[in-house]
């Protein structure tokens, strides 16, 4: 059949705690972050226990949590995302001109999750497909710049703090 | 709340199997639609492959999201950037104390966006169901063996859109097919219902209930159900439409026999415009009869000399059947120009 419904849902709280600054934070605790490039990082050992790999981390140094003054913005203006050692890119926190929706597969129980969703076709779907928004974002994090090399991030670090 | 800054940054990982997750870009009507406390129900349609091969050069990819009174048509755009879906987790690399961590689980290389497409569902409709036209007591088409509820969810509209196009052309379910009427057969069913009417004492345009002269008209041989949709297409607004009584806007109704009384006699030139109005009235409860002016059915018709009729060309069904169908085409033509557009970009 080709209608498949898209469900809306009250989003499930996130059950870890959030590091990003509060203004990014959404009910299920999705966040974009964007940027121009392609991380690479070694393939995991086979005998890794970890799921993932740390890659680096964002640093927003206009942000200080103690100011909850929802007002002040211009923290948003610079975000840096160092990546390994030596790489860093800086970024700005934007708010969308349209919110986005995250859309995925829902599990219909058929033992299925895989999760893909093919939306450009619109043929070939199996039967009871149904997708579901899971989150409305409405800020991402754009890092459009190329990344800059930087010798020590301890160093930079105490520079702009 | 806290955050790491303190121990220099968040820490950002990547989850080495990346789920598949769309991002779609939400117009502003459609956020207010899913803020509200109780979201409607939302869907995606998509022509079937069959109906939508006519063109077998361009390869359709057509798909439409739908809410119970708006639809909008999905654009895929690729963008130069990675764009990564994050959440919160906590990680403990090593054996070091675990730490709130914000970890990409997808990374999408394209958005989906959405345009409003408020076409008319008419085309697609005339395009599945057959014409019920009675020629002699019989209709000489083959049913197309699909129920209402197994047709709209092939058209790329809205369910609100197709019923509004559905009512609009008085299309009906009979015989375990779906059938819009010709106006030859709309021309003969009001008759009938005009006839049941007077027969049964029943004043048209107050309540009187439907099935009382929906089953005289089926006791003459006609689908009761399109008799039920013609007294609904002529109902006044505000009626409930599925309660058992009708009651029929006089205006709309004077209007609709003399169009369709014109309408079934296609090809005709020779009509004479006296000879009109008199079946037209003839047509009408008595009480209606001064109503039948040509002004109620202005833009229908034109006189091609001083004492004949004709029905003015752009408005014949014939006419509109062919250029309905050419304009889906060229509808889903500039659709796939407009596809191949986002592509290059």
């Amino acid at each position: 059949m080709p209608s498949i419904p898209l469900h809306t849902r009250a989003s499930p709280q996130s059950v870890s705690e959030n590091p990003l600054p509060s203004l990014l934070h959404t009910p299920s605790g999705l966040a974009l972050v964007e940027l121009q490039g392609t991380i690479h990082f070694p393939p995991p050992a086979v005998s890794a226990t970890s799921s993932t790999t740390i890659v680096g981390k964002l640093v927003f140094p206009l942000y200080n949590p103690d100011l909850a003054d929802p007002s002040d913005t211009k923290w948003m203006k610079r975000v840096y995302f160092y990546i390994g050692e030596n790489q860093r890119m800086t970024g700005e926190c934007k708010r969308l001109g349209s919110p986005i929706a995250v859309i995925r597969k829902r599990d219909v129980g058929d033992g299925d999750t895989s999760g893909d969703v093919d939306m450009e076709s619109g043929q070939g779907k199996e039967a009871g497909e149904e997708l579901e928004i899971v989150e409305i974002v409405r800020y991402k994090v754009v890092f459009s710049l190329r990344p800059e090399p930087v010798s020590d991030i301890a160093a930079v670090d105490k520079d702009e703090g | 709340m806290a955050t790491q800054q303190d121990e220099g940054g968040v820490p950002f990982a990547i989850v080495h199997d990346l789920q598949h997750l769309r991002l779609l870009e939400l117009p502003p009507d459609l956020v207010e639609l899913l803020d509200a406390p109780k979201p409607p129900r939302l869907s995606i349609k998509s022509l079937p492959a069959s109906a939508a091969s006519g063109t077998p050069t361009t390869k359709p990819a057509y798909a439409v999201l739908c809410t119970p009174s708006a639809s909008f048509q999905l654009r895929q755009v690729q963008t130069s950037n990675n764009l990564f879906v994050t959440r919160p987790t906590l990680e403990a690399h090593g054996n070091a104390i675990p730490v709130p961590t914000t970890c990409a689980i997808a990374s999408c290389s394209a958005t989906l966006e959405l345009q409003p497409s408020d076409g008319s569902a008419l085309a697609f409709l005339g395009d599945v169901l057959p014409l019920y036209d009675i020629v002699d007591g019989e209709v000489d088409v083959a049913g197309n063996g699909k129920s209402k509820a197994s047709i709209f969810p092939d058209i790329p509209l809205s369910d609100g859109q197709c019923e509004h196009a559905w009512q609009g052309m008085m299309a009906f379910e009979f015989a375990g097919s779906s059938w819009r009427p010709s106006p030859n057969t709309l021309s003969q069913v009001w008759k009938s219902i005009n006839a049941a009417a007077l027969a049964e004492g029943v004043k048209l345009d107050s309540q009187f209930l439907t099935d009382d002269v929906a089953n005289a008209v089926a006791e003459e041989g006609y689908p009761v159900t399109l008799a039920v949709a013609i007294l609904q297409h002529l109902a006044g607004d505000g009626q409930d439409e599925d309660g058992p009584w009708s009651c029929l806007d006089r205006t709309k109704t004077v209007s609709f026999v003399g169009r369709y009384l014109l309408e079934a006699r296609p090809g005709r030139s020779d009509y004479l415009t006296a000879e009109f109005l008199d079946t037209w009235k003839d047509c009408l409860p008595e009480a209606w009869r001064k109503d039948a002016e040509l002004k109620a059915i202005a833009g229908v018709y034109h006189l091609p000399t001083s004492t004949t009729i004709g029905l003015k060309a752009s408005s014949t069904m014939a006419t509109k059947n062919e250029s309905s169908s050419s304009k889906s085409a060229a509808s889903s033509r500039k659709w796939h120009e407009k596809f191949g557009r986002a592509r290059q970009r």
